[in-house]
């Protein structure tokens, strides 16, 4: 049966953490995602599982990673400048493929920024937050419910795909507190996602031989699987080299099995990567993702009652974006498409990218105050 | 039918409690109900507003429309001042005189009435904590937006047995004032 609970997004998101079988976190704290920690804090105890507040952000990450290579769910959580700081241990889980839950609940940067407000200025961080080569998987919770729903769903493709998942909230959407309706525990048990184990014989293991576009089959340390962990680049055992021909297949299958796969099947999963609403007889297509996407709603709804066809396209899993349905939208609203965001436009390159134009029109805001409802109607009516 | 209601104050004065027992109050008796607050990075002083909106339908944008608030509790002249225009004209602030002063052209464009919260919670209850349950009643006397048993039962099941009684006197001084006040109004 459904559940109808009250909180906000921070502590449901740290729920369902517990519910997609966390049993460790590590972190510090940080305004606006620090409830997170606390509810880890009072909830892992409860299942057997472990919480450490480490010295600071790298210690944070490192002992979540450290724990994942175990074979035990890890997550951390922090907000833009924590990622910063964090940025080099999250390239050792991309090339090493440990998979990690990574919820970020945004504020305004850059640098220490704005603390207590809001922003979504983290969305190109989130798709390159460290050097060189990989697809990041970043998934942006649009309600209570998706606090909930995104970070289940973040833990079940970071088993799958051998890598840390970026969950995305917002300092609004992390702390507004109200309803939210989740899903049946029962189901959510069901639909958990384990990583993949290998059982032959300890001297066939070969962690990192794997096929191009399939992640690496990493067994849990410590249970007679030896293999070798390194930020430099491997071979099939681990060790580091430098052959020409391995390097390359590794940076096309860590790139590949995210962004290829995701393009070959319309996505990583079976779950929706963004809603609709009242698209289809829309004149004109609101973009907007995270709690902007909140108001965006409420702002269709105030063109409707004024006589402007507007619908709304919230993009849920913003890295790789779902890039086909923006494609279509493209074609379909032409120059009518209006995308706002808390930040100077970073997911607006992407749907630039994504339709090879800039006819658009855009609401874009980086002062850490949300986007009014008012202000995207006055802005949609200049457009038509 | 949407309720809009503000309370602002400093970090610290626990206006962020008042507006989730009233949030979690309507979601109680079936409907839906939102507190988002925004405060600044000082620990305690800085102002702070909290939103809290309830209807009997879905709710998706946390925040208060500016200007269609219809009704708001001002503990602190730094956020009375800041934030008082997303009040409608006509609408009701309640202010505590002590520590926030309306301009007369206010007076002329809200409903302003003045209730001492903090001296009440203070002197008459005796323990200032409960100033926000004091509000609580206020706002809820003035607005009559969720049913008294229901609201009072929500703020006990947010707060230490042990003060329970203090929270109830409170609630009672809350009421009385803000009766007197809408009588002499």
């Amino acid at each position: 049966m459904a559940r109808e609970v009250i909180g906000n997004g921070n502590e449901l998101a740290a729920e369902a953490a517990i519910d997609a079988g966390a049993m460790f976190f590590s972190g510090y704290p940080i305004t606006p995602s620090s409830e997170v920690m606390h509810v880890a804090s009072d909830l892992l105890p409860e299942v057997g599982g472990k919480f450490i507040q480490m010295e600071d952000e790298i210690g944070g990450i490192a002992a979540a990673l450290g724990a994942s290579m175990t074979g035990v769910k890890s997550f951390t959580a922090t907000s833009g400048p924590g990622i910063s700081l964090k940025a080099e241990q999250i390239g050792l889980g991309f090339i090493a493929e440990i998979p990690l839950v990574i919820i970020n609940v945004m504020r305004g940067g850059p640098s220490t920024g704005l603390p207590t407000r809001v922003s979504q200025a983290d969305i190109g961080q989130a798709q390159y937050p460290t050097h060189g080569d990989y697809a990041s998987i970043t998934l942006c919770a649009g309600s209570l419910t998706e606090c909930y729903t995104q970070t289940v769903r973040g833990f079940n493709l970071a088993e799958k795909y051998m890598t840390p998942v970026f969950v995305l909230l917002d300092e609004t959407i992390g702390h507004m507190h109200g309803k939210a309706v989740l899903p049946d525990l029962e189901e959510v048990k069901a639909s958990i996602v384990n990583r993949a184990t290998f059982d032959g014989a300890p001297a066939d293991y070969k962690p990192y031989d794997v096929p191009m576009n399939k992640p690496a089959v990493l067994n849990p340390m410590f249970k007679g699987y030896k293999y070798h962990i390194t930020g430099l680049h491997h071979g099939h055992e681990g060790f580091p080299t430098e052959d020409a021909v391995q390097c390359e297949f590794n940076i096309e299958r860590l790139v590949g099995k995210i962004n290829v796969v995701a393009a070959e099947n319309d996505g990583l999963d079976d779950l929706p990567d963004y809603e609709e609403y009242m698209l289809d007889d829309a004149e004109v297509c609101v973009i907007a993702y995270g709690s902007i996407g909140l108001g965006a709603y409420e702002a269709v709804n105030k063109l409707r009652e004024q006589g402007i066809k507007a619908g709304m396209f919230r993009p849920i899993m913003l890295w790789p974006s779902p890039a086909k349905r923006i494609a279509e939208l493209g074609e379909k609203f032409k120059d009518k498409i209006f995308i706002t965001e808390l930040n100077m436009g970073q997911y607006s390159k992407e749907i630039e990218r994504i339709i090879k134009r800039n006819d658009f029109t855009t609401l874009l805001k980086a002062n850490g105050r949300p986007i009014a409802p008012a202000d995207m109607v006055a802005k949609v009516k200049e457009m038509m | 039918m949407r309720n809009s209601l503000r309370f602002t104050g400093v970090g610290g004065q626990g206006v962020l409690l008042a507006g989730e027992i009233m949030a979690a109050c309507k979601i109680k008796d079936g409907g839906h109900g939102l507190k988002t607050a925004t405060y600044t990075s000082q620990v305690r002083g800085g102002p702070t507003v909290v939103d809290i909106t309830l209807d009997d339908n879905e709710i998706r944008y946390p925040y208060a429309n500016e200007g269609e608030i219809d009704f708001m509790l001002s503990v602190a002249n730094v956020s009375y001042q800041q934030f008082k225009n997303g009040v409608k004209p006509g609408g009701i602030i309640v202010v505590d005189p002590n520590l926030v002063t309306p301009t007369d052209e206010d007076r002329k464009k809200w409903i302003i009435h003045e209730i001492p919260i903090i001296t009440i919670a203070k002197e008459e209850v005796g323990n200032v904590i409960t100033q926000s349950v004091v509000a609580l009643a206020i706002t809820n006397t003035m607005t009559n937006v969720l049913p008294k048993q229901s609201l009072i039962d929500t703020m006990l099941s947010k707060v230490p047995e042990k003060v329970h009684a203090a929270n109830k006197l409170a609630y009672e001084l809350g009421e009385k004032y803000a009766k007197e006040a809408m009588a002499a109004n």
